[in-house]
């Protein structure tokens, strides 16, 4: 009974949020003084054209009157239109969320392994050379850039190992599965094409490695700091006094504890993820909402950029909401 | 067993590294995609883009580049003829020419399409309504005469050449009106259907477009000419130009688009790689605005035109991919001046100034947009100007910033190209020299008459040998008056596999002229 209040009052607090994401990136894109029909149009066109086209796009409208048709129109479920394409918003978001959450999925399995094995076995060994080497090579994966980590694992193992295929998300002459759910080893699954499954994967393993390398410093940090703290605890001293094997004491009794603060890192680090790694998405060539975004800002795409927010807002908002019910199941403090 | 186990995923990684490698009858290019957002030729604009939608479209006239010049030659206009008053042309369209479905190209198809572009209002309207065409008048100025004739009627007499170049242009394509007007979405003319549809006469069907990841052409087997011998051609989207070069290399990509000059001369000398360079249509420039402080005195825009080192722009940012030219007709086109007159003289550009009574210089702002070039170009001309006592404060802004910036009239100097809108000294000579038409000229505040004057008689001269004696008379005006200083004209260059022949034919007249029947393997 609590439960369900307590989601109904997260869902309010999410509309509010959403209102307010709305409100200030209207405010943000419209204070940049350029305009979206001049990127349009290129350097060429003369200024009537300009107009013309304003006029068309209901842009040369007050701003408060805009930004009441927008809200008007996203509360009926319509993101509005692509000034770039014509296209609908959501069409573009339903084609392009799809690569990054697949990519997004991959990166975060990577990085939880890692980052927790190493923050596991930092604390274990803690001051010993393998705390050194794990927090070092965590913080690398931090502080080298995508772009790089990229080119390098590209140059490596498609160019002169030739073990992995390039960029994008399927050989040119792998049949795709049907399109079911947009995520291509999901749908090669589904449809049985074990040879899309299978080329799809290897296209995925580079990309989800960069970005799930770089996501692992933080998960790895917090579960050290959590696993001490956890260590050093009075429970653990008895578990150990009354003799039970190291393993068990680590694995069964410090290690669940542990992981309360860890998954909500994950959460945040997943939540980031599903953003869209612009740079991973342009080195790796794949179409996704990243890339999508920066290129509608990049021509000031209003309602691209609004709704492409917009939506990334709710994702971000919907797996902080999911990372606060997994902790209310497995701490059950938080119930009360 | 576990180590087993790796190996053998090692070793099946391996194996599936040699993939099947491009068939004969198909190319592959990477390019970067992001610009892409249509395919309809009423609403294609951008440069790539149109390119391809001039090989899946026919139109009345194509574009053809002989000797060096780019010229119109007649495409599904079999003949034509224009009236004693220059203005009315009749358009005779072959006979037995069909769409890709199979449906005839007809005078109705012509009529149609050109009122479509009328009436759609999209980015390339302005060119037909530049020829006095406009939705309101286009039931009188483009009809149907009988099945195969049409007649469109201009508002004045252009050279001929302006009305072939226009016509010839994405935008001409000729449209199926069956296909285009059977997709009709709330009055759109098929217009969403066809941003990745297509329904043309020309070469190349579109087959599939998956946006930032692949587009599709295939051959049209029944183009009229006969059908192209590359089946095939795969456009992948390749945002990142390190990627493009290690996939040229691998073999996975036969073209690669978007390399840095770094990266195409790596090509160079290796006998599995060619190297194919064109001159590019379109000018880089630095102007000053005319009606801001200094630079209203012709003496202070010559101080700058004689302050720049153009020949080091040229060899070290634009690492050679250039062509030394100073006028604003390009190389290759009627009417080009292939006089020099500027090269960096300090000393002159100094005196200049001091005469113009700013002895100590003075300060202006320098915008630019975000490309590595523009960028670099900016810096060097900030330290050429620095020589003279002119100090160049840069503000690097996104493109679509600094355009609006720039027809607000807000700019004082700015680091520009200009991409040439249809092939003929028409589409340099107005936007540089003519404020009336509200482009550069008008921008950058230089409101001559007799500069405007001279460019606009020269767009109606009817005699070839008197208008490029105008356009001589024009570019020396504007070397002594003009806010501009062309930087140089750009080199398109390409890397591609040495098994794909043909691909300089195809590319020859890029942007303006693209051919893709021209490649082979």
């Amino acid at each position: 009974m609590k439960l369900g209040s307590y989601i109904l009052k997260r869902s309010l607090l999410m509309l509010l949020v959403m209102f307010g994401v709305l409100a200030i990136v209207f405010a943000i894109v419209h204070v940049i003084p350029a305009d979206p029909v001049g990127a349009l149009l290129g350097g060429n066109a003369p200024p009537d054209v300009v107009e013309r086209m304003k006029e068309q796009l209901g842009l040369n409208k007050p701003l408060f009157d805009q930004f009441v048709d927008y809200v008007w129109g996203v509360i009926h479920g319509n993101l509005g239109n692509s000034i770039q394409s014509g296209r609908q918003v959501i069409q573009d978001i339903a084609e392009y969320f799809p690569v990054t959450l697949q990519l997004a999925i991959a990166s975060i399995i990577i990085s939880i392994f890692l980052g927790i094995f190493l923050g596991i076995f930092s604390a274990i060994y803690r001051n010993r050379w393998i705390d050194h080497f794990s927090r070092i090579f965590s913080i690398l994966g931090v502080s080298m850039p995508v772009f790089w980590t990229g080119l390098i694992l590209l140059l490596v193992f498609y160019y002169i190992l030739g073990w992995l295929p390039g960029t994008g998300q399927l050989s040119l002459f792998v049949i795709p599965p049907e399109k079911i759910t947009g995520m291509i080893l999901v749908d090669s699954l589904l449809d049985g094409n074990w040879e899309a499954f299978w080329d799809g994967l290897r296209h995925l393993i580079l990309p989800a490695t960069v970005l799930g390398y770089a996501a692992t410093a933080s998960i790895a940090r917090i579960t050290r700091a959590s696993m001490l703290d956890v260590l050093n605890q009075d429970y653990i001293r008895t578990a150990k006094a009354k003799g039970m094997p190291k393993r068990i004491v680590i694995y069964r009794h410090a290690l669940k504890n542990a992981l309360i603060p860890v998954i909500t890192i994950i959460g945040l680090t997943f939540g980031g993820l599903l953003e869209g790694a612009v740079l991973t998405e342009t080195v790796f060539g794949l179409p996704g909402l990243g890339r999508y975004i920066v290129n509608a800002l990049l021509v000031l795409d209003y309602p691209a950029i609004m709704g492409g927010t917009l939506f990334i807002a709710l994702v971000y908002s919907l797996v902080n909401l999911s990372v606060d019910l997994i902790y209310a199941v497995i701490d059950p403090r938080m119930r009360v | 067993m576990r180590k087993f186990l790796f190996m053998a995923l090692v070793f099946s990684f391996a194996a599936m590294a040699f993939s099947a490698s491009i068939p004969k009858d198909t190319v592959v290019i990477g390019m970067n995609t992001g610009i892409f957002i249509s395919f309809d030729p009423a609403v294609c604009y951008e440069v790539e883009p149109s390119i391809m939608v001039m090989n899946i479209y026919s139109g009345l006239f194509k574009l053809q580049e002989f000797n060096g010049t780019i010229q119109a030659v007649p495409e599904l206009a079999e003949s034509y003829d224009i009236s004693q008053d220059g203005k009315t042309w009749t358009f005779h369209i072959r006979k037995g020419v069909s769409f890709a479905n199979g449906d005839p190209v007809n005078a109705d198809a012509v009529v149609y399409s050109v009122r479509r572009v009328l009436q759609l209002k999209k980015s390339p309207v302005w060119l037909f309504e530049s020829l006095g065409l406009n939705s309101e008048n286009m039931n009188e100025t483009v009809k149907k005469i009988d099945d195969y004739t049409v007649q469109i009627t201009m508002n004045k007499s252009y050279a001929p050449n302006i009305v072939m170049s226009i016509f010839a242009e994405s935008w001409g394509g000729i449209v199926d009106p069956k296909v285009a007007q059977s997709h009709d979405v709330s009055g759109d003319m098929g217009s969403t259907y066809l941003a990745d549809h297509s329904a043309g006469a020309g070469p190349y069907i579109l087959k599939s477009w998956q946006r930032n990841n692949m587009i599709v052409l295939i051959a049209n087997d029944k183009y009229w000419r006969g059908a192209p011998r590359i089946k095939t051609i795969i456009i992948r989207d390749m945002p990142e130009s390190t990627d493009q070069q290690l996939a040229l290399k691998r073999g996975d990509i036969d073209i690669a688009w978007n390399l840095t000059p770094e990266q195409v001369n790596s090509l160079k000398g290796d006998p599995n790689f060619n190297v194919v360079s064109v001159p590019a249509q379109s000018n880089e420039y630095l102007a000053v605005n005319a009606g801001w402080g200094p630079f209203k005195d012709v003496r202070v825009r010559q101080a700058v035109k004689y302050a720049i080192d153009y020949d080091s722009i040229i060899k070290n940012i634009a690492g050679g991919y250039a062509i030394k030219v100073q006028g604003f007709i390009p190389y290759g086109y009627l009417g080009y001046v292939s006089d020099m007159p500027f090269d960096q003289n300090i000393a002159k550009a100094k005196e200049l100034l001091a005469q113009a009574g700013y002895p100590n210089g003075f300060e202006v702002e320098l915008v630019t947009n975000t490309t590595e070039r523009r960028r670099n170009e900016a810096i060097a001309i900030q330290a050429d100007l620095a020589k003279i006592g002119i100090k160049a404060n840069i503000t690097i802004m996104q493109a679509s910033q600094m355009y609006t910036k720039m027809r607000e009239q807000g700019v004082q100097m700015i680091v520009a190209g200009w991409g040439i809108d249809f092939p003929d000294p028409d589409a340099l000579a107005k936007p540089f020299a003519d404020y009336r038409v509200k482009q550069l000229a008008w921008r950058m505040m230089w409101y001559d008459d007799h500069a405007a004057d001279l460019a606009e008689a020269a767009g109606f001269e009817l005699d070839q040998t008197k208008r490029v004696e105008m356009y001589k008379e024009l570019t020396n005006y504007w070397f002594d008056n003009g806010p501009f200083a062309i930087l140089y004209q750009p080199l398109n260059y390409w890397g591609t596999r040495a098994e794909l022949k043909g691909f300089d034919q195809t590319a020859k007249g890029y942007s303006l002229a693209f051919d893709l029947t021209k490649m082979y393997k």
